[in-house]
């Protein structure tokens, strides 16, 4: 009887929370989500080749940047401009419908002697927080694998270039002493893994 | 309205067909809800299919499977004006802006016809193909982009842009202007007449200016491209001008609309510019006519003394015609400008707010946003951003948000920037057509 009461009480919260939802100056998780499309693809499965795939990518990861974005606190081109325009929850509603959608890896063909120096390079310093060659995502750890090569490059360049100061700092230590060519390699390797 | 889903309905039938010796047909029919004449929920036809309506499409058949979709365009294949400037520079091949419809007909299970609506009926809620067919709907969808007012440039019609290109959509003008540039004598002038606010795509003619300038300093340097514009200023413009500078130097000058750069007739043969003071004969000539909403727009009177189409912007439902919906550079969209990436957005809103009406629902709170690279020179590039909300019903830029690339940034962002803009043409086509 008291798990009857407690249940209903829930349900009866539940309907007016979903209620206040829909009221006017709430905007849906997929009316926000649906303005990233023009760039990141859609469902935010990015059809190339600087844009990342960012559908099926964790929440918590996701949160983050975002919110980095907004406080200038991350550097972007654009990503600071756009992310101003969303409230704090907003930009939280469009990360969690982004990791609820699936996957796409990227078509892309991979060379594979640059697949394979890739490969050393992650089993030597990178699968600790990388697990399953990049497919696993956990302690905001993003999915590398099948991600657009030219977008992990990016992103590998700039934190090369950040060196101690790119976040998390253990990543920034060891992306700094690698070579243009190695970066390379690791963006082939993830990307050939789908 | 009757919530009645596709597979309910299949249900019905099915139960029907079942016991159809015993139950009378009479029931069954009564059991048909109103709108299920078409589709489980009703039938939406989309007039245009570019940035706008092929968007509409989709997302709508994306949210509601249920929803019938037709989608009528009047040409096979679609070609893109975002980044058809490139083509002008040398640097891109039309094909690579060129699609067809087969994906959103087989992957996206909407009803794609060939056909050029030439009348449309509110009241009855049917609209008229050039090919004497009849198509009814529920809701419509209206997406036709541009028309031209060549009543505005004496000597100058539809013809005469097969000679002068206006080459503002993309497809066989744009190839037209390439060729008359790639013909050109090094030491000519190619004019570019940019018209007056609003139209289509605000970057579009200072970016042109600067492909055909990359043109021209690789392969006739001696050459300029000169702007003759109806207006005093111009988007981006600080960045368009120092970019201009940097690497065409005095390749590329801007007239302004005091300056004398309104242009009121053109004389086709001698490919000479009048203006209001002087005249411009040059050796390759771009005029961009002043524009209006799209022709079955003026035709169907959703437009109204301005040539463009009033709407409600939480919606895009017009506000001359009940049932029939607006979307892209043909509606008046508050703050947005006339761009691709504006007209995708709007057609998310409407597709949402179309969704929710068959439904039964309250349209939703809108979101919008929009985007606008242009490409000065290979490895420049520069953007404009910004991301907006309805505001005592009209559409507004979220204060602090959005803005312009910095004027002091490094080449290196400049250049992924550029890459940028190409890999936002990759996705917001695939959004289209995929």
């Amino acid at each position: 009887m008291k798990n009857r009461k407690a249940r209903l009480l829930a349900l009866t919260a539940a309907v007016i929370f979903s209620g206040s939802l829909v009221a006017e100056g709430v905007r849906t998780p997929s009316m926000l989500a649906n303005t990233c499309a023009g760039c990141h693809g859609t469902l935010g499965a990015s059809a190339g080749d600087l844009m990342p795939i960012i559908g099926g990518m964790e929440k918590e990861f996701l949160q983050m940047i975002l919110l980095e974005y907004k406080t200038g606190e991350r550097d972007s081109t654009i990503m600071g401009r756009i992310a101003k325009g969303y409230s704090d929850a907003e930009l939280k509603a469009i990360a969690a419908f982004m990791a609820d959608q699936e996957w796409v890896s990227s078509p892309v063909k991979t060379d594979s002697k640059m697949v394979a120096i890739g490969q050393k390079i992650h089993d030597k310093q990178c699968k600790t927080c990388h697990e399953d060659n990049g497919r696993v995502q956990e302690d905001e750890a993003p999915r590398l694998a099948g991600q657009w090569p030219e977008y992990t490059m990016y992103y590998l360049e700039w934190c090369h270039s950040k060196g101690k100061r790119c976040q998390p700092r253990k990543m920034g230590k060891r992306v700094m002493k690698l070579s243009k060519e190695e970066l390379k390699a690791m963006a082939e390797f993830y990307a050939s893994e789908k | 309205m009757a919530m009645f889903t596709r597979r309910k309905f299949v249900k019905a039938a099915g139960a029907c067909t079942a016991l159809g010796a015993l139950a009378s047909i009479n029931a069954c029919t009564a059991s048909t809800p109103k709108q299920a004449s078409g589709g489980g929920k009703g039938r939406v036809i989309v007039i245009g299919g570019g940035y706008g309506g092929a968007i509409a499409a989709k997302y709508i058949k994306l949210a509601d499977a249920d929803i019938d979709v037709t989608l009528i365009e009047k040409d096979k294949k679609y070609v893109s004006c975002p980044l058809s400037n490139e083509v002008l520079g040398g640097d891109r091949n039309i094909d690579s802006l060129t699609f067809g419809y087969d994906t959103l007909k087989n992957k996206r299970g909407i009803n794609v016809v060939q056909d050029e609506v030439v009348a449309i009926d509110p009241d009855k809620h049917t609209v008229k193909g050039k090919s004497g067919k009849q198509y009814a709907y529920d809701k419509l969808v209206v997406s036709p982009g541009v028309d031209f007012r060549y009543d505005k440039i004496d000597g100058y019609d539809a013809q005469a842009a097969e000679k002068i290109p206006h080459a503002w959509k993309a497809g066989p003008q744009t190839v037209t202007l390439r060729k008359q540039l790639e013909a050109m004598k090094d030491g000519g002038v190619c004019y570019i007449a940019a018209p007056p606010n609003p139209f289509r795509c605000p970057p579009g003619p200072y970016e042109r200016a600067a492909q055909i300038a990359h043109y021209f300093k690789m392969h006739k340097p001696k050459s300029k491209v000169i702007i003759l514009d109806a207006k005093d200023k111009f988007s981006k413009q600080g960045l368009f001008m120092q970019g201009y500078k940097k690497f065409y130097g005095d390749m590329v000058e801007w007239v302004s609309g005091a300056g004398g750069g309104i242009i009121e007739a053109i004389d086709a043969n001698s490919r000479t510019l009048v203006g209001e003071v002087e005249e411009y004969k040059g050796d390759v000539v771009n005029l961009i006519p002043p524009q209006k909403a799209g022709k079955i727009a003026q035709i169907a009177g959703l437009a109204d003394d301005s040539g463009w189409c009033p709407v409600n912007q939480k919606t895009f439902e017009s506000k001359l015609h009940k049932d029939v919906y607006v979307i892209g550079d043909a509606c008046i969209a508050g703050k947005m400008p006339k761009s691709g990436y504006a007209a995708n957005s709007q057609g998310k809103v409407c597709a949402a707010a179309i969704v929710a009406t068959l439904n039964g629902q309250e349209p939703g709170e809108p979101s919008y946003v929009n985007t606008c690279y242009s490409i000065i020179s290979p490895e420049w590039g520069i953007s404009v951003a910004a991301v907006y909300q309805l505001v005592d019903g009209k559409i507004v830029g979220v204060k602090g948000a959005g803005g312009l690339s910095p004027m002091d940034a490094t080449a290196a962002t400049r250049a992924i920037e550029a890459k940028f803009a190409r890999s936002w043409f990759k996705n917001v086509a695939a959004d289209m057509f995929t």
